[in-house]
């Protein structure tokens, strides 16, 4: 069956990042010196051309944006200046928009307004849903303890969470839809989503693929940020009341000491080299890429203000920091599955995936081999 | 053959021949035969001490003959025959015995390779023997040329002819001058208008006193031969002029091939499928539109059509794919929303420009499709929910999948082909036709303009498909060629030719009919055959179909024939 095709998905992809695609004339250069291209997966030739081609069905249930870590070798060799990196970049942007059912994702990457609205928006309502919360009950400002209790916060993260939780697993689902259930994917039997179960951890938490790109720098501070973060994540969930304690609570504090150094330093090393644009993949930065750096070391800055100031036992001043950081922190983990950072998610399940499909795909053509070695009486 | 002094040089060429020949053998063999008086062997004959030699031994030991062992006469023997009239002796008094093509080049068996070369190398002193002195000739030269077609090549060599002073006639079919080139819009890589560059040359032409432009008029007939040829020729008016000329230049061009030749594209089936040059038209008219008059959102350019397909034409057109370019740039220019798809098999960029063309191509979202060869899109007309008025079905071989472009003006890049009239200019004219009846050059790579007729030269698209900058580079090259021979005012003619011995002459004509150069006319008078020389190869085809015996050919008598063989025996 013939696919339909689009010249106008390119204009799509454009507003998404992808500048130059169109100069590619499939020399394959990229795919060769791609450190992760390997079969069944060769990228990113392929992924130009249907982007090229304007096969809208085909991209959708292309895992290779996501087995790419934008190393930048393939845009370094490039002898046409087609940008392979930055066009897959481009993709998981535009795929994020893609899995997203509310449709909000690719509302905020195309729009600027729409996305500033939304975040300042959730700030205000958290903010006055705060004071609300603590005038309403009649309690003082200056109670750090009081006009918040740590126990209604932990009611109110887990209520965050679970939405959180909700709106990435059902993108994942899609992605999983879109990407294993496609008309090009090999079907996989449950064995083979149990046989490479263990790829999801692994991934998730080490992010072991990017340690395979040859310069391991930016796997090692994005290691240290991405478990930071879910440090601080468990913390904050879990034990905020410990965290949030009079008295020294020296396991919870001193991972979330070590966390928030963790973010700093990531975030730190994310801003500067996206400034001084230090690598090919950080040479262009999409307005995303910028507010989400921002409002990470806005979180835990205020995060760490209101720690001290609570520690010097400024109450007034810590709840009005801390009213200040959960302004951060609720459109943040709000915006969050509609973003980049959705990439948490959507990485390690597309690399077990490519593991299923890449299994299937040798199991099909074994039998296809064995169907063409049956004598022909 | 009495008092006769033979020199013998044996050359090693380096190794060669001496490698595989003993040469000190072949040296030693000829020594004694009659006639002989100094054999030698020498690394390079070719080299200048190598000539000095000869002319040294021709001045110290009264030389009257020489044989040269080593490489083809092809290779060498103007260098020699030189050699010897330095050395004040007539240089058709040479023979030369081919020991490196035909000896060591060719055979492992040294012992083998000597006995052949010695063979030859005696051979070649029986027949050195049997030389006589020739001269070369000269005729007079007729310095006006025909140039056949008024295309952009006819008039370039007519200009560039005219502009030194000579004369010209310009002979063209039609009723205006400017051939296919007048039918294209802009010219590519650089968008330059083709109007612009040959009304220029058109007024020029016109206006020079110099040239003679016929119009509507056709060749009828070629007679004489170079430098003094008559072309006969109907004009207009249906009346023949004879007009004496020198040299003939052959621009007659090229045919688009037809695109209604190929189903699949449904040209005049589909209303908007068109050809290049139908295209050309609308963009000279300025108004590229869909036949319901909206202009396209979708304009698919499909390569090739009639070219590089086994079906019709093997070979490459050169000029469609930057044509095809260019079509992308100007919708572009008029419909600035228009999607562009060009449809391709091989992107030929060759030529100056041309890469960064097609590099500016792509950054201006040209979409390229590229399809295998000899795979042909299939185009159907869409239905109303795809927004389009075509479909085109094709496989991409980038992404491995069968797509369906969307297209509501899909353009046909037709190729070059000969002119299906090319075989009547071809034998009016004595030249020759390659299979795909493009006219033959004398030779590809290093006498590209002329032809296997003396004064008949071809320039521009009658010889191959080519682009303008190449057709006008031939065609100056045709012209330069008349002017440098024009230039020495006499033509030589080579002293080999064939000779009718009037005497035997039974009048039978069986050479008339048979001499592949047209060089053998037929006295009425005399009722007997006579070789022109100016024409003549030396071929010897009528040498040996003479019932009577009565052609001689010069340089290649019976005897020296004969006694070469005897030597080789």
């Amino acid at each position: 069956m013939a696919v339909m095709a689009n010249p106008r998905l390119i204009g799509v992809l454009e507003r998404y990042g992808a500048e130059d695609v169109t100069k590619c004339y499939h020399c394959g250069n990229c795919s060769a010196t791609c450190p992760f291209s390997q079969e069944p997966f060769l990228f990113p030739r392929k992924s130009m051309r249907y982007l090229q081609m304007g096969l809208e069905e085909r991209l959708k249930g292309n895992l290779e944006p996501w087995l790419c870590y934008y190393c930048g070798e393939c845009t370094e060799q490039c002898p046409r200046g087609a940008e392979p990196g930055e066009t897959m970049m481009s993709m998981r942007r535009w795929l994020i928009g893609q899995y997203d059912w509310t449709g909000l994702a690719r509302l905020f990457s195309r729009s600027a307004f729409a996305e500033i609205a939304f975040v300042l928006v959730i700030a205000l309502l958290t903010g006055a849903g705060f004071l609300a919360w603590g005038f309403t009950r009649g309690a003082s400002l200056v109670d750090y303890q009081g006009f918040i209790p740590a126990a209604d916060m932990h009611v109110f993260d887990l209520f965050l969470g679970l939405l959180f939780v909700g709106l990435v697993v059902t993108n994942a689902l899609r992605m999983w839809w879109l990407t294993m259930r496609g008309e090009r994917a090999p079907s996989a039997g449950p064995w083979l989503y149990l046989k490479h179960l263990l790829l999801l951890p692994t991934h998730f938490l080490t992010q072991r693929r990017y340690g395979e790109c040859s310069e391991k720098t930016p796997w090692v501070l994005h290691m240290i940020m991405a478990l930071s973060y879910l440090t601080m994540l468990a913390l904050v969930a879990l034990f905020l009341h410990r965290l949030q304690d009079e008295t020294w609570q020296w396991p919870v504090h001193v991972a979330g000491y070590l966390a928030s150094i963790g973010l700093l330093t990531g975030t730190a090393y994310a801003l500067s080299g996206r400034l001084r644009r230090r690598r090919t993949a950080l040479k262009h930065s999409h307005r995303t890429d910028w507010v989400f750096l921002l409002m990470l070391v806005y979180i835990v800055v205020t995060g760490i203000v209101q720690h001290v100031l609570h520690r010097l036992g400024l109450g007034g001043a810590a709840n009005i920091a801390y009213l200040l950081h959960m302004m951060g922190v609720v459109p943040w983990m709000i915006r969050f599955p509609f973003s980049k950072w959705a990439h948490m998610a959507y990485r390690p399940l597309a690399f077990y995936f490519s593991h299923i499909q890449a299994d299937a795909m040798r199991e099909r053509s074994a039998a296809g081999a064995a169907v063409a070695a049956q004598p022909t009486v | 053959m009495e008092g006769q002094r033979i020199g013998v040089y044996v050359c090693n060429c380096g190794t060669n021949i001496a490698k595989v020949v003993d040469c000190e053998e072949v040296v030693n063999s000829v020594r004694g035969m009659p006639g002989v008086v100094a054999a030698r062997c020498y690394k390079y004959m070719c080299s200048n001490p190598g000539q000095e030699m000869i002319t040294q031994d021709i001045r110290d030991l009264g030389l009257d003959r020489v044989v040269v062992a080593a490489c083809s006469p092809r290779m060498h023997e103007p260098t020699f025959r030189k050699a010897l009239a330095a050395g004040g002796i007539n240089p058709y008094f040479l023979e030369m015995a081919n020991i490196r093509e035909q000896c060591s080049w060719v055979h492992e068996d040294g012992r083998a390779a000597t006995d052949k070369a010695i063979a030859l190398t005696r051979a070649a002193v029986r027949r050195v023997a049997l030389h006589e002195p020739l001269e070369k000739r000269y005729v007079e030269m007729n310095k006006a040329t025909l140039v056949l077609g008024g295309g952009i090549a006819g008039l370039t060599a007519a200009l560039e002819l005219a502009m030194a002073d000579q004369l010209v006639f310009l002979v063209e079919r039609e009723g205006r001058l400017g051939g296919n080139l007048a039918r294209v819009d802009l010219t590519a890589p650089y968008l330059d208008s083709a109007r612009d560059l040959l009304t220029d040359r058109v007024t020029r032409v016109l206006r020079h006193p110099g040239i003679t432009v016929l119009l509507e008029a056709e060749l009828t007939e070629l007679l004489g031969y170079v430098g003094n040829f008559v072309a006969r020729v109907r004009g207009a008016d249906g009346a023949v002029r004879e007009l004496p000329v020198g040299s003939v230049i052959v621009c007659t061009g090229y045919q688009p091939f037809d695109a209604g030749r190929v189903a699949a594209f449904g040209h005049g089936r589909l209303p908007n499928v068109i050809s290049s040059f139908e295209l050309e038209r609308r963009l000279k008219e300025g108004k590229v539109l869909t036949d319901k008059g909206r202009p396209p959102q979708y304009a698919a350019i499909i390569h090739c059509v009639g070219s590089r397909s086994e079906a019709w034409h093997p070979y490459c057109s050169r000029v469609c794919c930057m044509t095809a370019l260019k079509y992308g740039h100007e919708i572009r220019a008029t419909h600035p929303d228009c999607f562009i798809y060009d449809l391709y098999i091989d992107m030929h960029a060759f030529g100056k420009g041309m890469e960064d063309f097609y590099r500016r191509s792509a950054e201006m979202k040209t979409i390229f499709i590229l399809g295998g060869k000899n795979t042909v899109p299939e185009i159907r007309a869409a239905e109303p929910r795809h927004g389009c008025e075509m479909l085109i079905k094709a496989h991409d071989l980038l992404c491995g999948e069968e797509v369906e472009i969307p297209a509501d003006l899909v353009v046909l890049m037709v190729g070059m082909e000969a002119r299906k009239d090319a075989g009547v200019v071809a034998h009016l004219v004595n030249i020759s036709q390659d299979r795909d009846g493009w006219f033959i050059e004398s030779h590809p790579k290093l006498d590209p303009v002329a032809t296997t007729t003396d004064g008949v030269f071809i320039a521009g698209t009658c010889q191959s498909p080519k682009d303008i900058p190449d057709t006008v580079a031939q065609a100056r090259a045709a012209a330069a060629r008349i002017l440098a021979r024009i230039s020495r005012g006499q033509l030589e003619v080579d002293a080999v030719y064939a000779e009718v011995n009037e005497d035997f002459c039974s009048g039978c004509r069986m050479c008339n009919e048979l001499c592949p150069y047209v060089a053998i006319e037929y006295d009425e008078t005399k009722k007997r055959s006579h070789v022109i020389s100016a024409l003549c190869k030396a071929c010897g085809t009528c040498v040996a179909a003479c019932p009577s015996s009565a052609i001689k050919g010069r340089h290649f008598t019976d005897e020296q024939i004969y006694a070469q063989i005897e030597g080789v025996l």
